[in-house]
């Protein structure tokens, strides 16, 4: 319902700043993780980047991470990455599909 | 307890450190984002002999019996399909200041992550892209570790 909160649109203006991307999307999977909706603290990211080239997976990762330094140390709570080159996101565009959750983190003691 | 008592303890704390000589004021971290001090089960140190223990190591919330998480558990179930049942699981849960000290260690916000051969390979996205390009079953042989899934591609040969 409605359009992006306010973390999910600060997620996207860090990594279009950081990484350019030619294609970017942004999902808050919050509900699927059993949180209630509009917590915004599960999100998951596919980011098409040019910038990405050359690197092994660990580092693309890592430079995504690098943009949401300060969502990670904050509300951020999960995050899946999808991250390919222009070129690879051509010949497969489709993100892998997720792992089934469990709804996990209803089972986790309440973080402070 | 006595004074001499105390002192004792002090030195072997110190000496359990490996940092002769360094105050104890400044053995503690300042909480929340840095490194327990190195007593603790978050230390550098604890961390390292936790990746060296075996060469599959994986940091999750939950047990590979019961996960918490489903992208803990789905390096659980990629673990089970490469017949991969023998490794150290740690549950971040249960020791905040291990799930902390795991994530200064390898420089890696989130849970879960695997380490092969003590080497900090990634998170859950990264295992499913390293099971689904075939990266997985080479990292395993490195390790001696022979992947069911070669022992299932040639029962289906032989059919």
């Amino acid at each position: 319902a409605g359009g992006e909160g306010p973390l999910a649109r600060a997620i996207r203006a860090k990594l279009d700043a950081a990484l350019q991307p030619s294609h970017l999307q942004v999902l808050d999977e919050t509900p699927r993780h059993g949180g209630p909706p509009g917590a915004e603290t599960h999100f998951s990211v596919v980011v098409v980047s040019e910038r990405f080239s050359g690197l092994p997976p660990l580092q693309r990762h890592r430079l995504v991470h690098a943009a949401l330094q300060s969502e990670l140390a904050g509300p951020l709570h999960a995050l899946a990455i999808v991250a390919r080159t222009p070129q690879q996101w051509q010949s497969d565009p489709n993100p892998p599909p997720c792992p089934p959750c469990l709804g996990g983190s209803k089972l986790e003691p309440r973080r402070e | 307890m006595s004074g001499a008592v105390r002192a004792a303890c002090r030195l072997g704390a110190a000496a359990a450190r490996g940092r002769a000589g360094r105050p104890l004021s400044q053995a503690v971290g300042d909480g929340g984002g840095a490194e327990g001090g190195s007593g603790s089960s978050g230390s550098r140190e604890a961390v390292e002999r936790l990746v060296r223990e075996h060469p599959v190591v994986v940091f999750m919330k939950g047990s590979p019996a019961q996960p918490l998480c489903g992208f803990s558990n789905a390096v659980v179930q990629i673990l089970r399909l490469h017949g991969v049942e023998d490794y150290r699981a740690h549950d971040v849960l249960q020791d905040p200041d291990l799930r902390q000290g795991i994530k200064n260690y390898s420089n890696w916000p989130t849970i879960p992550q695997v380490y092969l051969n003590g080497e900090f390979v990634g998170g859950c996205d990264i295992l499913l892209q390293m099971h689904q390009n075939g990266d997985l079953v080479e990292e395993l042989k490195k390790l001696g570790i022979r992947s069911a899934l070669l022992d299932a591609e040639k029962d289906q040969d032989k059919k």
